[in-house]
């Protein structure tokens, strides 16, 4: 079993305004086994969040800490993370020239592996077709150069593929509802469903509960101005869907102005 | 005015064309050239300062070794300063290419040679095309009849000599018949590791409605003026793919001219520089004959303290009526000490045209790196493939399977060799 805890985090980043603190005081812990959702309304740091625990170098931590099975992680670079267990499917992933989706799915299992014990030609084929088959994703998309032209949802599908064939310890799942309809999102939960177990956790991070009627959520966190403020089970996201975000800011008395409010 | 010193004296190398057994006719051509050497202008190349490195060096000998053939799988093969080796395929054969030593084809062929020799690149026209001539101790004469089509490439493997300190000048002159069709793909290398300096000249005729695919892998390693000189006839079509994996330091002057109506040229480039080497590259195309397609997609890559300079050059002269000229020179710096440059120079003589053109001059993609790493690749890896895929166009231009790995693989080797020293040097 692998934990992976977020201890009083705080993010910032630096862009041509200044410095911007988004992350202000994130406390989290997970297990594998368990899937978690973080819910929360645009603008509040979900995907500073995530990024910041793959190691997105655009991201500063100020003060805090990342453990990955009590280990900080915040010395370490974004592949070595990688390669400890973690997986990050991205909103908007990179457009990559002349380096197939195969090969470099590849190159990604290999990584984790030996030098002199690479993945057999074989055992890798059989794999992309399982996970292919299950994402009803076509074949050709393996030779296809990664994600250059894909659409948005062929782009989200590949993300999962990924994750399937690399089975990380965590993943963090950054809006992979965002721009999928209903059909593409029930394929999605279903690769994401198949990783359930003893050795994998999920963390999902969405606008809507929508989602979560096909990822059915151990925990569900709701963050806003840049701290979890509310903990619970399924229930909560429900909750959420009735009342809206600041229903619950109001309950809990927050003083925080949502993105979106007028 | 002062008069400039010659290189040697014409005595010299009147003894030396002796040596050579060359006839009366090649004689000539020599000393018109030793001539244009005291007057023709040094060659410009827009930013490249080629003067403090291409320098001549060597001395103007004939080889007198008894050294056994180089062995080469190619058709076509030669050791600069030595004999040609010419094995053609049998489908070659059929078709009726005919390909004869440079001296020989003086003796053989001196209607051919008076007709085409020296013409696409004059020796008048510049210093270092003139130094060429007067010097030049072998090549190749390579005929392709009318009409001929090969299904297969016409391989050609050239080394530089760098053995002993003798001067290197070696031309290739290619005829290809009206309406033939086939590919070259050329590998070009060094042996030794004496320095003398080499002169390399190609000339391709192609005659009306010809379409030829010349492909080539240089990786030479002694100081080199590399001229690849093109002419085309009416609707002829030339596309070059060039994989410029060069060890030395590289003045490559490449000229396509499209005289003919309707004819078309595309050349697709990729180079990599390393250590502390100098490669300019210019890339030119002209178009003289109307309806003419010009297009020239130049990518590099620098690493360490080396230097990589792209000028595409796309004209477009008066009277070329419905022409278009288009080009892309990108180049991406590895290193901070790395100097590098993509220049696109449009000179448009005529109005119902069409030209454009792109350059950039970059580091790799941040978001890109980032992504591959994300999923555990380690830098240096997604470096690589980021990179591999900035150089594809090129790749996949290459005709035969085992070339194109030839080249996939010289540039993952400069680039594992690049990544070192880096990693070193940090």
């Amino acid at each position: 079993m692998a934990t992976l805890t977020i201890k009083d985090l705080h993010v910032r980043i630096d862009d041509e305004s200044g410095h911007k603190e988004i992350l202000k005081g994130v406390n989290l812990t997970m297990k594998t086994g368990e899937i978690h959702a973080i819910m929360g309304p645009n603008g509040t740091g979900k995907s500073t969040l995530s990024e910041t625990i793959m190691g997105n170098p655009r991201y500063k931590v100020t003060s805090g800490d990342i453990l990955l099975n009590g280990e900080s992680l915040l010395d370490q670079p974004v592949d070595a993370r990688a390669r400890a267990g973690l997986f990050l499917a991205m909103q908007y992933p990179a457009e990559i020239m002349g380096v197939t989706n195969a090969e470099f799915m590849r190159a990604a299992i290999n990584s984790r592996r030996p030098d002199d014990n690479p993945i057999s030609v074989r055992e890798f084929i059989k794999q992309l077709d399982q996970n292919l088959a299950l994402l009803d994703m076509n074949e050709a998309m393996a030779e296809r150069y990664l994600n250059q032209g894909f659409s948005g949802g062929e782009k989200k599908r590949n993300e999962i593929l990924q994750l399937l064939m690399i089975k990380p310890s965590f993943a963090i799942l950054d809006e992979i509802d965002s721009g999928l309809d209903i059909d593409a999102m029930k394929v999605v939960a279903k690769g994401v469903n198949s990783m359930r177990g003893d050795n994998f956790g999920s963390l999902i991070i969405t606008h809507y509960q929508r989602l979560l009627d096909y990822i059915e959520p151990d925990v569900v966190h709701v963050m806003m101005g840049g701290r979890i403020v509310k903990s619970g089970d399924a229930q909560l996201a429900q909750k959420l869907e009735a009342e809206g975000y600041a229903g619950l800011r109001d309950e809990l008395g927050l003083d925080i102005k949502l993105t979106d409010e007028n | 005015m002062s008069r400039k010193k010659a290189f040697c004296e014409l005595s010299d190398l009147q003894q030396y064309s002796q040596q050579l057994n060359e006839p009366a006719l090649a004689w000539q051509f020599r000393q018109a050239a030793w001539q244009a050497t005291l007057t023709a202008p040094k060659p410009d190349f827009a930013k490249i300062n080629y003067r403090p490195w291409a320098t001549l060096n060597g001395q103007l000998a004939v080889d007198s070794t008894t050294a056994e053939p180089v062995e080469s799988s190619a058709q076509i093969s030669q050791v600069a300063g030595r004999p040609v080796q010419i094995n053609l395929s049998a489908e070659a054969q059929a078709a009726g290419v005919e390909a004869l030593d440079l001296v020989a084809a003086w003796q053989q062929w001196p209607d051919l040679m008076e007709q085409y020799y020296g013409r696409v690149l004059p020796a008048a026209s510049q210093q270092l095309a003139a130094t060429h001539y007067a010097t030049v101790n072998s090549g190749v004469v390579i005929r392709v009849p009318a009409k001929a089509k090969l299904t297969t490439p016409l391989t050609l493997d050239f080394s530089e000599n760098g053995l002993d300190q003798q001067l290197n000048s070696q031309h290739v002159l290619l005829i290809a018949g009206a309406d033939s069709e086939f590919s070259i793909l050329e590998t070009r290398q060094t042996l030794g590791d004496q320095q003398p300096s080499a002169s390399i000249v190609e000339e391709l005729v192609l005659l009306a409605g010809a379409k030829v695919r010349f492909a080539a892998i240089d990786q030479l390693a002694l100081t080199t003026y590399l001229a690849r000189y093109a002419q085309l006839a009416d609707n002829a079509r030339l596309d070059w793919a060039l994989g410029i994996m060069n060890e030395g330091d590289i003045l490559a002057d490449f000229n396509t001219d499209l005289n003919g109506q309707g004819s078309q040229s595309e050349v697709k480039a990729v180079a990599i520089s390393t250590g502390s080497q100098n490669q300019g590259i210019t890339t030119r195309i002209t178009n003289y004959g109307q309806h003419t397609k010009a297009n020239i997609l130049q990518h590099g890559v620098i690493l360490s303290d080396a230097t990589l300079i792209f000028n595409g050059v796309g004209h477009i002269v008066k009277g070329a009526r419905g022409s278009d000229s288009q080009q892309e020179n990108r180049v991406l710096m590895l290193s901070r000490t790395a100097r590098g440059d993509a220049n696109p120079i449009l000179l448009i003589d005529e109005n119902d045209v069409r030209a454009g053109h792109a350059a950039s001059v970059g580091r790799v993609n941040q978001e890109q790196m980032y992504y591959l790493m994300s999923r555990g690749l380690s830098k240096d890896l997604a470096e690589r493939l980021v990179i591999r895929g900035f150089l594809g166009s090129v790749l996949s231009e290459i005709p035969a399977a085992d070339a194109r790995q030839i080249l996939t693989d010289t540039i993952e080797r400069k680039l594992i060799d690049g990544q070192r020293h880096r990693d070193r040097a940090q």
